[in-house]
């Protein structure tokens, strides 16, 4: 049963974007759409539940864990809330002239094939398909960041494809680099001699030396497509360019999936040279994205742009946690990847509906946006507090564990940066967002009511983001937990 | 064929590689460039044949065949065919002085050659010298795609690059699995289609070099 759900997974999205190519007319497609991506997260929580009872499941090149599941839970999620949104915001992009109605279908096609690649890489055991399937991403992604067809869009998409590309063949020497090593300690069979659960089990037996140089590699080449700095300097206009709904894909769930890649090789370098080594690479590359966003975060006039500069500094945070370790550390990575995903989602989601309603993406522009719109306002008011650290929203308690992790490890000097640019992050957020959502409204705003499936797709994750500020279930708990042992 | 000769063989391509790798860094022309990678994936397809003689592998065959018919034929075609579609007034444009550029390539191999020899046993899971010529040329590559500011010659890097990875990847002992190297040949074809239509688009909408746009910044 499990077995078989493992290859239905990501022929759901493959399937619905094929379907997609049937019809031209908007109301079909999105039904197809929200259709879609449900079916998806009921397959996903019924794949939970054999997991859970019945522990990981392999099929051929797949194999699921409750790592992988952390993972494939957030992009079911994020991508129901997705196609929600998406309903409205096509209905005033197609008004506007943003959005052409005769491209549709392309449109959405892609975006579920982008799903699809996204699901294959998180339940890819085999570390070639693992690689196949991210370069899959950056093509499906590329066409849909330079979707709009204005210059902008087109140069974004070129710095997109260009940058993730070469960043990722090195992940693919890493990866050959790997395989080398392990074909060196006797693992034999073709395709079998990539498969990550295989080469866990020599692992400790691999060349130390030939496995350091592969991780430094793998974790440039999927560092680059995670946004880890000093190579995210696709990152701020690919997520700004974009559509909306794929800005919230591209932040909320396709960097974590590239995480999830360094994740699997970590694990690889921890048991062939000892956990110092990659820890050691991951805290440095964790610290640089921190600091280097902070400045940009509060220079910055365009909201799309201070959002993707926000995500190099999460990711960073969640390569902190890793590199802290230790059960504390790893889960809290792990947890903030979730938080991380459903809140930034959030925040592009709101900041796309305000970004309309005022006809600019700057935030000296977007004043008053509670008076305008009530509800909006205070979603994006939510999204940012959370985003900042604010308790009692679920960034808060993910960052915190990550700071208990570090001091736990005595790394001083790595905490000390940390707790600073942390600070001055909330600082300048809170700045941007009281500046947005109070005051005087500008005459230029539209007054117009709000729709009701925005909103219902940013309530969704709202709803998800303050339940786990307050309480972590028992069973996700338990979930973070297993998955958690598997990388320490 | 001896382990001796085919190390010999693959040490000798190894050194064609690097030095074509040099012409596409110092290229002055794009078509110079175009036909230098072409050159380069000719010799990886022929390093997968020796290779695939030596060890008797069929796999072997199949992906320096493709190798051929794609990375030495097809892809420098497409290049060749946009080049003239352009029409491209202008040459390759070089950030900084080619000389620097050079000293850096042999900077990047030397610095690939000490690394792979530091390492122990593991080097003989990997025929000859493949490894530091594989790393060199990666490296390289992105050397390619960093000093020069077209579109163009950025996407020759980018091939350039992957070819060091080929070549390290078809030397490792019994190569790659064949389907994992037709899975990687298959987004490598998409990656340079999806290039290749943004080019053209930017072209024909504002006359301009996608790569040469910069208006996102800070």
């Amino acid at each position: 049963m499990a077995e078989t759900l493992l290859w239905v997974l990501p022929l759901v999205p493959a399937a619905t974007a094929l379907l997609m190519l049937t019809t031209r007319d908007r109301r079909i497609l999105s039904a197809i759409d929200v259709g879609g991506s449900t079916v998806l997260l009921a397959l996903t929580l019924v794949l939970a539940r054999e997991v859970t009872s019945g522990g990981p499941r392999s099929a051929g090149l797949l194999r699921v864990d409750d790592l992988g599941l952390v993972f494939l839970l957030l992009v079911a999620v994020l991508t129901l809330a997705v196609s929600i949104y998406t309903v409205g915001w096509l209905k005033q992009a197609l008004a506007v002239g943003n959005m052409k109605s005769e491209l549709l279908r392309s449109y959405f096609a892609l975006v579920h094939a982008f799903v699809a690649t996204m699901v294959v890489t998180i339940l890819a055991d085999n570390l070639g398909v693992l690689w196949i399937a991210m370069e899959g991403t950056t093509i499906t992604s590329a066409v849909l960041i330079g979707y709009h067809g204005h210059q902008h869009g087109l140069e974004a998409a070129w710095k997109y494809i260009i940058v993730t590309t070469i960043g990722i063949s090195f992940g693919l020497f890493g990866t050959v680099l790997i395989y080398a090593a392990a074909a060196a300690a006797g693992l034999q069979g073709g395709a079998g001699a990539l498969s990550w659960s295989a080469i866990m089990k020599v692992a400790p037996t691999l060349d130390p030396g030939i496995v350091r140089i592969g991780f430094i590699f793998v974790m440039v080449g999927y560092g680059t497509k995670a946004g880890l700095a000093p190579m995210h300097l696709w990152l701020p206009d690919a997520h700004s360019q974009a559509p909306t709904p794929v800005s919230a894909l591209l932040s909320g769930v396709l960097i974590k999936c590239a995480l999830l890649g360094i994740i699997r090789f970590q694990t690889i370098a921890a048991a062939a040279c000892g956990p110092a080594f990659p820890a050691g690479v991951l805290l440095v590359f964790g610290l640089i994205s921190v600091v280097v966003a902070t400045p940009f975060i509060l220079a910055q006039h365009d909201l799309k742009r201070l959002l993707g500069y926000h995500s190099v500094e999460h990711v960073g945070i969640v390569a902190l946690g890793l590199g802290f370790g230790g059960r504390i550390g790893t889960y809290a990575a792990l947890l903030h990847v979730v938080n991380h995903g459903i809140t930034k989602a959030l925040a592009f989601f709101a900041a796309g509906k305000a970004i309309a309603r005022y006809g600019s993406r700057d935030m000296r522009v977007i004043r008053g946006l509670l008076g305008v719109a009530p509800i909006g306002g205070t979603l994006l008011l939510l999204a940012a507090l959370s985003l900042a650290g604010v308790p009692p929203f679920s960034i808060f308690v993910s960052e915190l564990l990550v700071l208990r992790a570090g001091i736990g490890d005595s790394h001083w000097v790595a905490i000390a940066v940390f707790l600073a640019m942390v600070v001055v992050i909330f600082a300048g957020l809170l700045h941007h967002a009281g500046s947005m959502a109070f005051g005087e409204p500008a005459a230029a705003a539209s007054r117009e009511p709000e729709s009701w499936s925005p909103l219902l797709g940013m309530m969704l994750l709202a709803g998800i983001m303050i339940l786990l500020g307050l309480t972590i279930p028992a069973s996700f708990d338990g979930l973070l937990r297993r998955a958690t042992e598997i990388v320490r | 064929m001896s382990t001796e000769t085919v190390h010999t063989i693959i040490d000798d391509l190894g050194a064609l590689l690097l030095f074509t790798m040099i012409l596409i860094v110092a290229a002055a022309q794009i078509y110079r460039a175009i036909y230098a990678v072409a050159a380069q994936s000719l010799f990886i397809a022929i390093a997968g044949a020796v290779l695939a003689t030596a060890t008797g592998n069929v796999d072997l065959w199949v992906i320096a065949g493709v190798t051929l018919a794609v990375k030495a034929i097809v892809l420098p075609w497409v290049l060749h065919w946009v080049v003239q579609r352009m029409n491209v007034r202008r040459e390759v444009e070089p950030v900084i002085p080619v000389g620097a550029t050079l000293a850096l390539a042999v900077l990047i191999v030397v610095v690939s050659f000490q690394l792979s020899a530091s390492l122990g046993p593991v080097r003989q899971a990997i025929t000859g010298n493949a490894l530091p010529v594989g790393i060199a040329l990666t490296l390289t590559g992105v050397l390619a795609m960093a000093t020069q500011k077209t579109a163009l010659t950025q996407m020759v890097g980018l091939f350039a690059s992957e070819n060091g990875i080929f070549f390290t990847a078809m030397s490792v002992t019994e190569g790659m699995p064949l389907i994992i190297e037709i899975g990687v040949i298959l987004d490598v074809i998409l990656a340079a289609l999806v290039m290749t239509i943004m080019v053209l688009r930017v072209r024909s909408t504002v006359d301009a070099d996608i790569a040469d746009l910069d208006r996102l910044r800070g």
